[in-house]
């Protein structure tokens, strides 16, 4: 799970986390994605783009 | 001089605005209290009943208490300040439920909280996947607190200042080297040589490649230091015009009771 606030400045980051993936997934170029979703800045840009799902991962171990 | 204040831009979440005819230490007064001292409310207790999802109970708690709920600072205290005395009444508390089964996403519009005023800011932040057959149920209880005592009650995001940059140009031979080198692109050739237009000296980083760039020493960048460029946000708890104004109100409070202190020696 992406966390809910960026580690530096405190913005709530998690919530476009889906519409990012689709949307790249669309084939649309990730930082105008992230512009258009008002994830401005590189701290909270790198929570976004570093972020590894592993709910799916660890799902079958629970 | 009076301080002015002239508002560049201004939305729910988020200002831009010059303050000028004022010092740096009230500025920075100003932005540390929006980023510590303005109390909001977050969740800081969990009683987990059931949890079968993939993350650690903790886990679970630390997410739900970053997610900022709407907070009306008139209505609520903190604990240590409201009369109750510690007891936790409904002034000081704010009792949240969340139940739910998989397999589905759970976001923090879920919650469904016991007093209609305080809800999640944003209704889609993902708390949990849940898969097939997982559940979680648990009562998430929000006091009010200080952004100085944990990330979770800090209201402004981001909040910073720059002073107002001055660049003057001197006896220029336009050679357009300056031009060129400006990272953020503000510096043409006019009619009197280079210069900057308009707001676009708002945009100046202060960086000092135009006048290291510039051979005759033509350009001097200083800066203004009575007049800030402010940038803040809000995380949502209150809108950034609430949370500015409660700043302000705090850094009063605080003065004067500080005046109240020093008399009463
Ligand atoms: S100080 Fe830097 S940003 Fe400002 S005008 Fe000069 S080169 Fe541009
Ligand atoms: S580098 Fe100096 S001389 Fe050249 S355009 Fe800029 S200010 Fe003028
Ligand atoms: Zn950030
Ligand atoms: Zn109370």
């Amino acid at each position: 799970m992406l966390p809910v606030r960026c580690f530096s400045c405190g913005k709530v980051v998690s919530n476009v986390w889906e519409e990012y993936k689709q949307r790249v997934a669309e084939g649309e170029d990730p930082a105008a994605v992230l512009d258009d979703l008002g994830v401005v800045r590189y701290c909270c840009r790198r929570m976004i783009l570093s972020h590894v799902e592993l709910v799916d991962t660890l799902a079958p171990y629970q | 001089m009076t301080m002015e204040v002239d508002i560049l831009e201004l939305s729910e979440r988020s200002a831009k605005f010059i303050l000028s005819n004022a010092s740096a230490a009230f500025a920075n007064g100003v932005r540390r209290a929006s980023l510590s001292d303005v109390p909001t409310l977050a969740i800081d207790d969990v009683n987990i009943y059931n949890n079968t999802s993939v993350l650690f109970d903790e886990q679970l708690a630390l997410r739900l208490g970053l997610i900022p709920l709407t907070t009306d600072i008139e209505e609520f205290v903190p604990v240590e300040e409201c009369t109750c005395g510690g007891a936790e009444c409904p002034a000081c508390k704010v009792s949240l439920t969340l139940s739910a089964e998989g397999p589905r996403m759970v976001y923090s519009g879920d919650l469904v909280s016991s007093d209609e005023r305080v809800q999640a800011a944003d209704q889609n932040v993902p708390i949990i996947d849940l898969k097939e057959g997982q559940k979680v149920v648990l009562e998430a209880i929000a006091h009010m607190n200080y952004g100085h005592k944990h990330a979770k009650w800090q209201a402004g995001v981001a909040c910073g200042y720059k002073n107002m940059p001055i660049v003057t140009f001197e006896n220029c031979d336009e050679c357009g080297a300056c031009v060129n080198e400006c990272p953020k692109n503000i510096i043409h050739i006019g009619p009197n040589g280079a210069e900057i237009s308009g707001d676009d000296i708002l945009k100046c980083i202060l960086c000092k490649l135009c006048a290291s760039v510039c051979e005759i020493d033509a350009v001097t960048v200083s800066e203004d230091e009575k007049s800030f460029i402010f940038t803040m946000e809000s995380d949502g708890s209150y809108t950034v015009q609430q949370l500015i104004i409660n700043a302000g109100t705090t850094i009063k409070e605080k003065a004067s009771r500080l005046g109240e202190i020093l008399e009463s020696l």
